[in-house]
């Protein structure tokens, strides 16, 4: 008895410590950093690039899904600018039917390009018009191309770059638009990059590409540097999560459904244990 | 006799007629909560979806066969 | 469990009259006192409305776990039928309008030689010509063909899976240099060990102009 009283008050105080701490590293952590942030210098936080703000995406919200009309403007961004460097791989001509082109428009996009085919009888190699079914191919045959066309520089594969940065779709917006005319006084860039402060480390090999006009869109929205930026952005994080409307949509039913099924255990449970918890004892003594 | 009774002894009083309407409800349910779902869904996100904007497309494209992407 | 509260309902004060819903024999021989519950119920209780609530109930949890469980198996289910990419690669698009009359274009699908000939009338006759009844196996041209201009099948012969040749042979389709069948404008098995005519795959015209295999 006295024994599990003494281990009890154990317990509290030993729980009392180990919040004392947990708040005590936290505040420590929070305050190195914050000093951190203060200044530009190697092994800060600042190496790690400038934290991007929070943009209120059209798709933000739980139920939110993608604005199509944004992805498809995006992959006419992506077309004509991005994939100048930028491969897609992941992502093949049969995706955009249904979600920003039509079937007739994305085999057109796809006939442009041309594939290997099977050779022919001589074994000579042969070629022949893109199908839905290809992938988009990428502005390089190899890395080292890529390498060799760009300084050194490998521009990464765009597929799955939304979900592959920290920040997502809010850093890559910030990157785009966040090239200042020229970098702060100060900082000394290696050769062949640009200042960019989103950027870990503060030095890309991209230089900017969006200036306003670059592209004209069909649907007649002007094309200022940050709605191409907003609209590739758009096309880019549909190209990584292009499970994403349908996801939410399931998420919705899910909540409804297991939110119905535990009000209605709940309402089960009491139903069942009612009898046993109002049961009562009574005990008469019997008289001497 | 009155409706609760009735109800009761259609569907209740035996099991074999209560496990029936319970799967089949569930399969009634399962569509009827589908297209609901779907349709605060799609009236949600109006004006964002794939159909809402592709009639405006080059003065729509005249027979679009449903791909099953 | 329904019995159970309708005997806690009803009381336990007078027995043998209230305790008719047991089915324990010694409860009924009971003696003793038990406290009188009356006073918990409502006033305006409808026995059959709380029965049928309760019956809702406890069904509209089964009905919801079997929605939930019936979409989790076909969630795994349809784990097990073709992915997108597959699906979309087990078409071929061919353009007719590429292929001049008499002349075979062999196109790849799904890894396997498909033959297509633009048949000539003289052709068509030919292959209509032909009394079915003498065939290995007999089959009308009619029915291998949709549009009697094109003739669409697998180039594997029936007997060991070599690709016959076109243009060759005996009865003026195909020649299967491994061992020697013959198959006439139509693919039919003519001569040599084949045993069927050349299968014919599933394919539609999705216009006049575009063959699509698959």
């Amino acid at each position: 008895m006295f024994n599990s009283f003494r281990s009890a008050s154990k317990r509290a105080i030993n729980s009392k410590l180990v919040t004392g701490a947990v708040a005590t590293s936290a505040l420590t952590a929070s305050y190195v950093l914050y000093q951190d942030s203060q200044v530009a210098e190697a092994m800060t936080a600042a190496e790690h690039g400038l934290h991007p703000p929070e943009y209120g995406w059209s798709h933000n919200g739980m139920f939110d899904t993608f604005d199509h009309a944004s992805i498809r403007r995006g992959f006419q961004v992506y077309r004509e600018v991005c994939a100048a460097c930028h491969s897609l791989d992941r992502v093949a001509w049969r995706n955009l039917v249904g979600v920003s082109h039509t079937t007739s428009e994305a085999k057109e996009m796809a006939e442009e390009f041309e594939y290997d085919d099977e050779p022919d009888d001589q074994g000579n190699p042969k070629k022949r018009p893109g199908k839905l079914a290809d992938y988009i191919p990428g502005p390089y045959a190899n890395e080292q191309a890529a390498r060799a066309a760009n300084q050194g520089a490998l521009p990464p594969d765009l597929s799955l770059i939304v979900k592959a940065r920290h920040g997502a779709c809010d850093y890559i917006f910030s990157l785009l638009t966040g090239y200042p005319d020229e970098p702060p006084a100060g900082v000394q860039l290696p050769p062949g990059t640009n200042y960019n402060p989103y950027f870990p480390g503060g030095a890309i090999a991209m230089g900017r590409v969006l200036f306003d006009g670059l592209v004209e869109y069909e649907d007649g929205t002007e094309a200022t540097t940050s709605q191409m930026a907003k609209d590739v952005t758009t096309f880019l994080n549909w190209a990584a999560e292009p499970e994403h409307d349908e996801r939410k949509k399931m998420g919705l039913k899910a909540i409804i459904i297991t939110s119905s099924l535990y009000l209605l255990a709940v309402w089960v449970k009491k139903f069942k244990w009612q009898p046993i918890k109002n049961r009562k004892i009574v005990w008469t003594p019997p008289r001497k | 006799m009155s409706a609760f009774t009735n109800i009761y002894n259609l569907i209740f009083k035996r099991n074999s007629t209560y496990v029936a309407s319970v799967f089949a409800g569930a399969f009634a349910f399962q569509a009827f909560f589908d297209a609901g779902v779907t349709s605060w869904y799609e009236a949600h996100n109006r004006g964002k979806l794939w159909k809402d904007i592709k009639g405006k497309i080059g003065g729509g494209d005249e027979d679009e066969e449903d791909d099953d992407e | 469990m329904l019995r159970s509260l309708a005997r806690n309902s009803v009381g336990l004060k007078s027995l043998g009259q209230a305790r008719t819903l047991s089915s324990s024999v010694t409860a009924l021989k009971s003696n003793y006192d038990s406290p009188d519950f009356s006073h918990y119920l409502k006033k305006d209780r409808n026995a059959d409305k709380t029965r049928d609530f309760t019956y809702f109930m406890v069904g509209s949890f089964g009905l919801l776990s079997a929605a939930g469980a019936k979409s989790t198996v076909e969630s795994f289910l349809s784990t097990m039928s073709a992915s997108a990419d597959v699906l979309a690669m087990a078409k071929v698009e061919v353009k007719l309008a590429n292929i001049p009359e008499g002349k075979n274009v062999i196109v790849k699908w799904q890894g396997k030689p498909v033959f297509i000939r633009h048949r000539t009338q003289a052709e068509i006759e030919e292959a209509n010509d032909i009394d079915i009844s003498t065939l290995r196996d007999p089959q009308k041209d009619a029915d291998r063909v949709k549009n009697p201009e094109w003739l669409i099948m697998l180039g594997i012969c029936t007997h060991l899976g070599c690709v016959p040749i076109g243009e060759a042979g005996d009865f003026g389709g195909w020649f299967c240099p491994c061992h020697g069948s013959h198959y006439d404008i139509s693919g039919r098995i003519r001569r040599g060990p084949a045993p069927l005519n050349l299968e014919i795959p599933e394919y539609d015209f999705a216009d006049p102009d575009t063959l699509v295999v698959g």
